[in-house]
Parts: C-alpha cells; structure tokens; sequence
C-alpha cells in the first residue's frame, strides 16, 4: 500500500508544482477531447434527431448499424485508421498519421455513434405531443426539432458529457494514429499506460487525477448549465 | 372550409377512420361524439394536417391541402391532454406568434389581449409544473387562440376541468366566434356539452359518422310545475316527465341503455310509459350483442338491448312494445 500513498503524495507535487509535461499532456488532451465532442455531437446529434422522428427506407438498418457502432473496439478502429492514413493508405496525403489530428478523427469515430444513438434515444423519449403541438402552432421542421430539443436538454447534455468522457478516456486508437510522441501526440491516456509500464506510478497517477478532474469539470458545467433551465 | 374527402386511416392495417365526407364550414360549431376509441382523435389529427390520411383527401377552402404545408398554420389543434413547452405560460402563449415573425411588442400585445380573454394574466409568470391540469388547458386553449386560426380543433376541451371551468371555457369560445369568423370543431363523449354548445352535432362510431346521432334527444320547452322538480315537456305527442329544476328552453336526453323494453306495461315506479310499435332493429358495434330498438310510441325513441332480450320478447318490426323510464333517467341541458 506504501507505493500507492507514495504516488498520490508525488502526483500533488507534481500538480501543484506545474510540471509544464504535465499540464502540456493534459492542454492537448483537452484540446483533442473538445474538438472531437464538438465534431462528433455537431453531427451525432443530428444525426440522432433523423434516426428518431424522420421516418425512411432503412432507418431500422440505420439504427442497427449505430448501435452496434457503440460497440467499435477503439483499438479495431485505430487499426483501420492506421492503414487509412498511412503513406501507402488512401488518405496518406494528408500526413496525420502520428499527429494530434489524427487522434481527433479517431475519436470523432468513436464518439459519433455514441452521440447519434444517444441523441436519437433522447429525442425518442420526448412526448410525442410537444413535436404536435409545436407543428400545430405553425412550427416549420427547424423550429420544431429546436423546440424537441429544448425539452430533451437535459438529455442532450448528457449526450456531451458521454461523447467528451469516451474520447478523453480512450487508448487504443491514440496509441495507435497517434504514436504517443513526447510532446506532440502524447495524451493523459497514453501517457498513463507509458508511466505506468515505466514504474513511474507517481507520474501516472498524477495524470489519472487530471483526467478525473477534466471529467468532473466538464460533467460540473454541463450540470451548471442545465441547472438555469426549470421543468 | 375545412373538408375530408373518401378518407380512409389506418394504424398498423386497422381501419381507425372511415369518412366519405367530414366537413366544418367556415364560422361552424361543429362537435363530434362518441365513445373512446371512436376515432374522435385521429379525425382532428387528420383535420389539424398533422397526419396523412392513408387513403383520401383534405381539403381547405377547395385546396387540397398537406402536412408541412402553409394551410396548417390556418388550423389549431387543442389536444385531449394539452403539453405546454418547458418555458413560462407567457412564452407558450407567445409560441405560434414567434413563428409566424411577429414583432415582439405585437406578440406582448396579442399575448395580453388572448390571457384576459380567457383569464390566465395572474399565470402568464408561472411554468408548467406550477399550473392544474384545468389552467394547462385554458394555457393550451389560450395559444391556440393567439394565432388566430380560421379552424379552432378541441379534443376533449372539458375533460381536464371543472364544470364552472368548463362553462368558462365554452362562454370564451361563444365570445370568440362573435368576435371573428372561426370554426370551432370539438370532440367530446359529453353528450351534454355538445348540445349545449354546439350548432351541429355529429355522431362517430367505430371510425364512422353514425347515420343515427345520438339518440333520444328532444329540444324541449319546460313548463314550471306547481311543486317539486318533476317536470312535464311535450315530445311529439307525448309527455315526458323529468326531474330537473330547470325552466324554461332545454334539450331532453333518455339513455337508451335506461329504457326498459317489455310487451306489457310494468308495474314500477317509471313515470315514463308509452306503447307503440317497433319500427327498426340495428345491430351496431362490432358484435357485442347490443341491439338498438326504435319504437314509434308517440315519438321515436331508441332502447339498447341485448340480443337475449330481441329473442325472448319476439322483437321484428311491427311488433307492439312498451318503453318505460323514470324520470330521474331523463337527463336536462
């Protein structure tokens, strides 16, 4: 137990001594976390919004695919990724492989499923007759899904801390688009899994606390958001 | 004129709806009754163009007219149990202004006018959660009535409030058709509040106008009695006895299910009994057994029986019968 307290009292050294590694994995990782929540719930959630209320060809096929998405091995998809953008791959042009962004757009892919079949969950359990409603006080179909949306916020909330928690908690595919390179692509994940294969578990667990605390802020104003709306 | 035409609805291959033809002419106040599961509800969905009828037209003004089209902002549905937005009453009421673009000192202005209307100022800062299901409706009444459509639909408008709520509401919407042309179109399976507010009243059964709308209703004049409330009013060549305090103009309805159907008088304590002869026999519904006589006894009048009873009595038509009543089963309106 000794090494356990041992790491805890290093990591709030090295937290509260503003080690510039430290905070420059953690900057990056909450750069890449919120690029990719933004990106994934700017299309997830529309996305969702189509799959609940528009009825067409496949929808169900649709719904299949996004809900067994959910289910993608991170590391599967950092795989495909990985064959994508390498030199000899399709988007080898780009050059991301082993950049920050091309950990973003691993995790766009991970979290859009997640944000499309939450979204379409959240919509789906708003009552049917605030859509009727709004449709029959002359709403056309923008102003209505907004007012659909309005009453899920909570749930849409909830749809972003998910999306965000996912993305900065992923490995596999960081690890593997991202190539955890010291200063340029190395997140609190990677970071975590190297230190500790080090023996470095002060260090590890002093970025452990740091992503615990990216959660929590994020999940404290989601809630601080959602607390200014009343029933 | 809102109008459908030969339409035909169905849900999961059921036939839910089944009209040649509804119409609700412009100014009209139209209710339709019936039991629940009668259609009542998917016919103002399918007047208010928020479904497509699976087969069939709907018409406005002579235009055919569809969901998602400019024509649904000329017709305002007002559901059973009415939703208000997350938001103030005042926000909900100013909703369907919002979207029309009206500007804000014009929608404050209509939001006022429509809240004294119907008297729901001392609301306009509440929300949802802090209103009664009776203050939900007049809220949803009241948004409906902001945008000013040319077809008001109600779903139930009275089952969520009181009877002086009720009457509240019905006076406000009598106001509001004197103040400008609007068709009101009203489901209800209160008989009562269907005649004593409507100018046309149709019957829905099993998805289809019935040919008889509802039976045993007289409109009547109620002589003062020298004594108690049991009143006398002439039907046809008959006297019905009821029991009411009222005087004066009034509709008469005798439950077909309280008329008692026999070949020879009774000896009870019915003060209703006349003698006639059957004129017709119909077997509604969807075989539950329930047989509506019609007798000509001075005037026609419909009793509910089972088919047991049309076997043991011999019941065809011609056949004399006698149809008792008392007159506390007389209801007054």
């Amino acid at each position: 137990m000794d090494f356990l307290a041992e790491g805890f009292r290093r990591a709030l050294a090295l937290l509260l001594s503003g080690d510039a590694e430290v905070y420059g994995i953690a900057l990056l990782t909450l750069k890449i976390g919120v690029i990719s929540t933004v990106l994934a719930c700017g299309l997830g959630i529309p996305l969702g919004f189509v799959l609940a209320t528009r009825p067409f060809w496949g929808r169900r096929a649709a719904l299949t695919v996004v809900n067994t998405a959910l289910a993608f091995p991170t590391v599967v998809l950092g795989l495909l990724l990985y064959g994508l953008l390498s030199r000899r791959g399709p988007l080898g042009a780009a050059a991301w492989l082993y950049t920050w962004q091309a950990i973003a757009l691993g995790d766009v892919l991970l979290a859009l499923p997640i944000a499309a079949a939450l979204a379409a969950a959240a919509v789906q359990g708003v009552d049917p007759r605030i859509r009727r409603t709004a449709e029959t006080l002359g709403a056309g179909r923008w102003r209505t899904a907004w007012t659909v949306a309005r009453e899920a916020r909570f749930a849409l909330a909830a749809v972003i801390t998910t999306a965000f928690g996912h993305v900065v908690a992923e490995i596999g595919s960081a690890m593997t688009v991202g190539g955890n390179i010291r200063g340029q692509t190395r997140t609190l994940t990677t970071a975590v899994a190297l230190y500790t294969s080090q023996g470095d578990f002060g260090l590890a667990l002093a970025l452990g606390l740091i992503l615990l605390l990216l959660a929590l802020l994020v999940n404290v104003a989601l809630q601080a958001l959602q607390g200014r709306g009343h029933a | 004129m809102l109008e459908l035409i030969d339409v035909r609805h169905e849900y999961d291959g059921r036939v839910v709806l089944h009209l040649d033809r509804f119409a609700v002419p412009p100014g009209a106040a139209v209710a339709v009754v019936g039991p629940n599961g009668s259609g009542k509800s998917t016919l103002l969905r399918l007047l208010a163009l928020l479904e497509r009828p699976t087969q069939g037209r709907v018409l406005l003004d002579g235009a055919i007219v569809t969901p998602g089209g400019a024509a649904r902002r000329r017709v305002t549905l007002v559901e059973q149990r009415p939703m208000l937005f997350r938001a103030t009453v005042r926000e909900n009421v100013a909703f369907g202004l919002q979207v029309r673009g009206i500007r804000r000192a014009d929608v404050n202005r209509r939001v006022e006018n429509v809240a004294a209307r119907l008297g729901i100022t001392p609301l306009l800062g509440r929300r949802r959660h802090e209103l009664s299901d009776g203050e939900v409706q007049r809220v949803a009444v009241a948004r409906a009535l902001a945008v000013e459509p040319d077809v008001l639909l109600l779903d139930e408008p009275a089952s969520s409030a009181d009877r002086a709520a009720a009457l509240t509401l019905y006076r406000t919407l009598a106001e509001e058709r004197t103040r400008r042309p609007l068709a009101v179109c009203l489901a209800s399976h209160q008989l009562e509040d269907a005649y004593r507010w409507a100018d046309d009243v149709r019957a829905l059964t099993d998805g289809r106008l019935s040919p008889v709308t509802p039976e045993n209703l007289f409109r009547v004049e109620l002589m003062a009695a020298p004594s108690g409330d049991l009143k006398h009013a002439c039907v046809g060549t008959v006297e019905i006895a009821a029991m009411t305090d009222r005087t004066g103009p009034a509709i008469l309805a005798v439950p077909p299910t309280d008329i008692f159907v026999s070949r020879e008088p009774l000896a009870s304590s019915a003060r209703n009994t006349f003698h006639g002869r059957v004129i017709g026999l119909a077997r509604r519904g969807s075989g539950g057994g329930a047989v509506h006589v019609t007798a000509d006894v001075g005037v026609e009048l419909i009793a509910v029986v089972t088919e047991e009873a049309v076997r043991d009595l011999a019941l065809t038509p011609g056949t004399p019968v006698v149809f008792s009543f008392k007159a506390s089963a007389v209801r007054v309106f």
